[in-house]
């Protein structure tokens, strides 16, 4: 069983909200209020549109990327590059252009 | 419903003047509850478009348009409380500005340019301001909802989507820290505030 004191409290807590409801009676719209409305509507849509294109550029971009890492990673290596260091110098300066420097090679070197 | 469904469905699809149909017919029910929601009368119209707003980009989520209202409201608790928390941290910092001798004035200079059934409407919001503020955001919405705009445990059960029991223990913790503070601001003040009629 409630208190009576709390129950004449809750009684009077009623009244009070019932009061605070007539107080803050519902209010009557503005004449700008369909007008701001519809500019926030399509503020927002705006916004959203060009959320869109940016993220479309961003992911073809991505897409572009991907593509050119791709490509390089797939496009095979020169010969050149190919074989040792030691490879690549006997290939670049021959046996006969030695000679011309006056260095000879012996029959097992050249082989 | 305020409504027919056709029109709810018509505004579904896109259009436009649907959609204004459905605004013009609920407009006024929702700005009243969203003025004693956060009981700004300078913001009510801003947060009532913020609603609307929303409501224009989620319609296609509406399932049938039976749970048209329910949502509607559960969209208008929403915005509510989102002004609220961000309302309460402006406030913060907006006061700690002031000193108290500045809040004074500024109270004494606004009360004394209103007539006395103005000054005794503003006696009770400022009160039931003050009793709302006892409790969190949610639990003020959730006790407006039932107390000040008479909602009832089935409509709130809708709008919340939890279940009614739930919904009892957290309205009558809400209530009783609510009277907590009545019966303290009684003690206070001495005589009562809220003048009976009949």
């Amino acid at each position: 069983m409630e208190h009576p004191d709390n129950d004449s409290h809750n009684r009077e807590l009623d009244a009070l909200f019932a009061e605070y409801k007539a107080a803050l009676p519902d209010p009557e719209p503005t004449s700008n209020f369909m007008p701001y409305l519809w500019r926030r509507i399509e503020a927002r849509q705006n916004l959203l549109f060009r959320m869109k294109r940016l993220t479309q550029f961003f992911v073809a971009a991505a897409a572009a990327i991907c593509i050119l890492f791709a490509t390089m990673m797939s496009v095979p290596n020169r010969p050149e590059s190919n074989g040792s260091y030691v490879d690549v110098l006997a290939r670049a300066y021959p046996a006969e252009n030695l000679a011309s420097h006056g260095i000879l090679l012996d029959e097992a070197d050249t082989k | 419903m305020l409504v027919e469904f056709e029109l709810i469905q018509k505004a579904q699809a896109g259009d436009g003047a649907a959609f204004n149909q459905v605004v013009v017919a609920y407009r006024k029910r929702i700005l009243g509850t969203i003025a004693r929601l956060i009981g700004r009368p300078e913001d009510v119209e801003d947060v009532a478009q913020e609603v609307f707003l929303r409501l224009y980009y989620s319609l296609d989520q509406l399932r049938t348009p039976e749970v048209f209202e329910p949502w509607l409201y559960r969209l208008t608790v929403n915005a509510s409380y989102d002004y609220l928390r961000k309302q309460r941290r402006r406030n913060e910092a907006r006061m700690s500005d002031l000193s108290e001798q500045q809040v004074m004035m500024a109270d004494a200079a606004a009360g004394g340019k209103v007539s006395h059934e103005e000054k005794r409407l503003k006696q009770v919001k400022d009160l039931v301001e003050a009793l709302l503020g006892s409790v969190s955001e949610q639990d003020r919405i959730l006790l407006t909802l039932k107390e000040v705009e008479g909602l009832s445990l089935k409509e709130l059960e809708k709008i919340y989507g939890v279940n009614e029991n739930a919904l009892k223990v957290r309205l009558f913790r809400a209530r009783q820290r609510v009277l907590n503070a009545f019966e303290a601001a009684q003690k206070s003040v001495g005589p009562k505030p809220v003048e009976r009629k009949g």
